[in-house]
C-alpha cells in the first residue's frame, strides 16, 4: 500500500522536477541530447506496443515515424499561415492512416510473414520519399520547417528558436503521450492485446476479434510513432530520407531491445542508452555501428530482458504500479 | 527509344537475366525457410559478402573462376558457424528471436564489409572469355549475361536433382514435413539443419559473385537484393520454389519494361505488384497455407 502511494506520488514528482530543472542545470549539448532521447523514447515505446504487448515483430516501424516527420514538414512549409500544432496534427494523422492501411495487410500474417511485409512497405515509402523530389526534396530533404515568428499557443507565445523551449515543448508532449499510453494499456483493450500475444487461438475462441485488436494496436503504434516523427522534424528543423529509411527502423528496434521489451519503461531506458552509447562510441571509432550490432547480438543471445533486466528485481518492484 | 522487335527482345533478356539472378538468391532463402521455418534476413548480407569476397579473390588470384568456387565455400563455412553458434542457441526461445538473430547477423556482416572494403563501390570485371558480346539470332548481347542465365539454370537443375533423386534430398524433404520423426529414424537432424543452412549461405555467396560483374559490388547491394527477394517470397508464396521462380520472372520483366515506359515509378514496381497480389491472393501465387 505504502509503495503504491510512493509510486503514484513521490516518484513521478521527483522525476518531473528533474525534467523541469534539466535545461537550467545541463549544458546546451546535453539538453539537446535529452530532447533527442525524449522523442526517441516515445518512438521506442510505440515500437514496443507492437512487440512487447502484441508480440508483433516489425522491421518497418520507421515508415510511420517518417510519415509523421515528412507530412509535418511539408504542410508547415507549403501551407501559408498553418499553425504549428495543426502541422503536427496532420503529420500524426498521416502516420495513423498509413498504420491502418499497411496494418490491414500485415496483421493477418504471423511471424516471418508479418516481419517481411512491414519491411517491404517501409522500403516502398522510402522509395517514394527518395524519388518524389518535387514534394520531398529527395536526398536533399526539407529544411527550414520551424515558423520564424513565435507560435501562438493560446495562453502564451512559444519561440522554438531556443533549445530550452524546444526541450520543454518536446518533453511535455512526450510525457503526456507516455502517460496516456500507460493508461491505455491498462484498459480492457490492453488485456485483450496481451491475451492475443499469449495465445491467439484461445483469444479467438473466447470471442475476441484478434485481427481487429491487432489492427488497433498497430494503428496506435503508428500514431505514436508519427507524433515522435513530427517532434523529430521540429527538433532537427530538417527531414530527409534517413527519417523513413530502414536504418531508422533498425535503430528503434535496437532501442527497444537494449532497454527491454518486457516492460513499459524498458524502451525509454533503451532510447537513453542508445543515444548516449552511440554518442560515446562514435567518438571513439568510426566503425561504431559494428559494435552496436555486436551488442545487439549479445542481447538477443543472453539478455532477453535488455538492460532493464540488469536492475535488481527488488529495485524494479518499486516501479511496478500493481501488486 | 524506338520499339523495334530486337529492342523488345533485348529488354526481355535484361528482365530475364535479373529474374534468374533474383531466383538464385531467393532459392537459398526459400530452401532455408522451407527446412527450418526461419526467414533468414542475413541471407542478403551473405550475398553481399560473397560479392566482395569474390572481388578480392579476383584481384589477388586474377581468376574469376577461382572466385566463383572459393567465395561460396568460404560463405558456406561462415553459414555453418552462424547456424551452430547463433541460430541454434536461440531456437528454444522461439520464432521472434530467430528472426532477430539473423537480423543482427545481417547488420554486423554489413558493417564488417564496410570496415574491410570501405563504404564505396568496387568495380568487378567479368573474365576475359565472357567480356565480349555474343551475336546470336541477329541480336547482340553481352556474353556475361548469358553466363548468368546458364549458371542459374545449372544450379537450379542441380538443386532439383539433389532434392528429387538423392537420399540426402529425401531426408531434407522429410525433415521439412516432420523433423522429429526423421530424427527418430536415426537421421541426425541438427546436422541436416547445419548442412542446409550452410548450403543456403553458399548459394547466397555464389549469387553474390555472379552478380558482381553484372550489378557491381556496392554497400547497398545487400539491402536492395533483400527487398526484392522478400517481394519474390510474398508474391510467389512462402516456401514454394516454383512460386519463387514465377515471381522472379514477373519482377524482372516488370522492372525491365517498366523503367522503359514509366521511368518515374522505377523504384516501386515490385511493391505495386506485391500490393496487387496481396489484395487478390493473400497467400501468394503458389502459397497454400495462410
Amino acid at each position: 500500500m505504502s509503495r503504491s502511494i510512493f509510486v503514484r506520488g513521490a516518484l513521478p514528482s521527483a522525476v518531473g522536477l528533474m525534467l523541469v530543472a534539466a535545461p537550467h542545470v545541463l549544458s546546451i549539448v546535453q539538453t539537446r541530447m535529452l530532447t533527442e532521447i525524449a522523442y526517441f523514447a516515445l518512438f521506442a515505446v510505440s515500437y514496443n506496443f507492437l512487440f512487447g504487448w502484441a508480440g508483433l515483430l516489425s522491421f518497418g516501424h520507421a515508415a510511420y515515424f517518417g510519415l509523421g516527420a515528412y507530412v509535418t514538414a511539408i504542410s508547415l512549409k507549403h501551407v501559408a499561415g498553418l499553425h504549428l500544432l495543426a502541422g503536427m496534427g496532420l503529420g500524426t494523422l498521416a502516420a495513423a492512416f498509413g498504420g491502418i492501411v499497411i496494418g490491414f495487410f500485415c496483421v493477418r500474417r504471423k511471424g516471418s510473414y508479418f516481419a517481411l511485409l512491414t519491411l517491404a512497405f517501409n522500403q516502398f515509402l522510402w522509395a517514394i520519399a527518395w524519388k518524389w523530389r518535387e514534394v520531398t526534396g529527395g536526398d536533399d530533404g526539407i529544411g527550414g520547417i520551424i515558423p520564424k515568428k513565435p507560435v501562438d499557443l493560446g495562453f502564451f507565445h512559444l519561440d522554438l528558436g531556443s533549445i530550452t523551449n524546444k526541450y520543454y515543448f518536446t518533453m511535455s508532449i512526450v510525457v503526456i503521450c507516455l502517460a496516456i499510453g500507460w493508461y491505455l494499456l491498462r484498459t480492457p483493450f490492453g488485456n485483450t492485446i496481451q491475451a492475443v500475444k499469449v495465445n491467439e487461438e484461445r483469444a479467438a475462441f473466447i470471442g475476441y476479434n484478434v485481427n481487429r485488436s491487432k489492427l488497433i494496436i498497430f494503428t496506435l503504434a503508428a500514431l505514436y510513432a508519427g507524433i515522435a516523427g513530427s517532434l523529430f522534424a521540429l527538433f532537427q528543423d530538417f527531414v530527409a530520407t534517413s527519417a523513413i529509411g530502414l536504418g531508422m527502423s533498425t535503430e528503434v528496434l535496437f532501442m527497444a531491445f537494449l532497454g527491454g521489451t518486457g516492460s513499459y519503461f524498458g524502451p525509454i531506458l533503451g532510447a537513453a542508452i542508445f543515444v548516449y552509447f552511440t554518442d560515446w562510441i562514435s567518438s571513439m571509432t568510426e566503425h561504431w555501428e559494428f559494435f552496436l550490432g555486436v551488442l545487439f547480438i549479445v542481447l538477443v543471445l543472453y539478455f532477453h530482458q535488455g538492460f532493464i533486466g540488469l536492475i535488481p528485481s527488488k529495485l524494479r518492484a518499486v516501479f511496478r504500479a500493481e501488486e | 527509344m524506338e520499339l523495334t522487335l530486337s529492342s523488345v527482345v533485348i529488354q526481355a533478356l535484361h528482365g530475364l537475366v535479373y529474374a534468374m539472378l533474383l531466383f538464385l538468391v531467393a532459392s537459398g532463402l526459400t530452401l532455408v525457410f522451407g527446412m527450418m521455418d526461419v526467414l533468414n534476413i542475413a541471407h542478403a548480407a551473405f550475398y553481399m559478402l560473397g560479392a566482395y569476397l569474390g572481388s578480392t579473390i579476383l584481384v589477388v588470384t586474377g581468376s574469376f573462376w577461382l572466385a566463383l568456387i572459393l567465395a561460396p565455400i568460404g560463405l558456406g563455412l561462415l553459414g555453418a558457424l552462424v547456424e551452430r553458434f547463433f541460430l541454434r542457441k536461440v531456437h528454444v526461445h522461439g520464432h521472434a528471436f530467430e528472426l532477430l538473430i539473423t537480423f543482427g547477423v545481417f547488420f554486423v556482416v554489413g558493417e564488417v564489409v564496410k570496415w574491410i572494403w570501405g563504404n564505396f563501390p568496387r568495380p568487378m570485371d567479368p573474365p576475359g572469355i565472357l567480356s565480349g558480346s555474343v551475336n546470336w539470332m541477329g541480336i547482340t548481347y553481352p556474353a556475361y549475361r548469358y553466363f548468368i542465365l546458364v549458371i542459374s539454370a545449372l544450379v537450379l537443375m542441380g538443386l532439383g536433382y539433389v532434392f528429387m533423386r538423392t537420399r540426402l534430398g529425401i531426408a531434407i524433404r522429410a525433415a521439412v514435413s516432420d523433423a522429429s520423426m526423421v530424427n527418430a529414424l536415426g537421421i541426425n537432424v541438427p546436422r541436416l539443419f547445419l548442412g542446409v543452412f550452410s548450403g543456403g549461405t553458399a548459394l547466397a555467396g555464389l549469387a553474390g559473385v555472379v552478380a558482381g560483374p553484372f550489378l557491381g559490388t556496392y554497400p547497398g547491394m545487400g539491402l536492395d537484393m533483400m527487398v526484392d527477394t522478400f517481394v519474390v517470397v510474398v508474391v510467389g508464396g512462402f516456401g514454394s520454389l516454383l512460386g519463387a521462380f514465377v515471381a522472379s520472372l514477373m519482377i524482372g520483366e516488370l522492372q525491365s519494361f517498366g523503367i522503359l515506359f514509366i521511368p518515374r515509378l522505377a523504384l516501386v514496381f515490385q511493391f505495386l505488384l506485391m500490393a496487387i497480389v496481396l489484395i487478390t491472393r493473400p497467400t501468394g501465387l503458389f502459397g497454400e497455407k495462410v
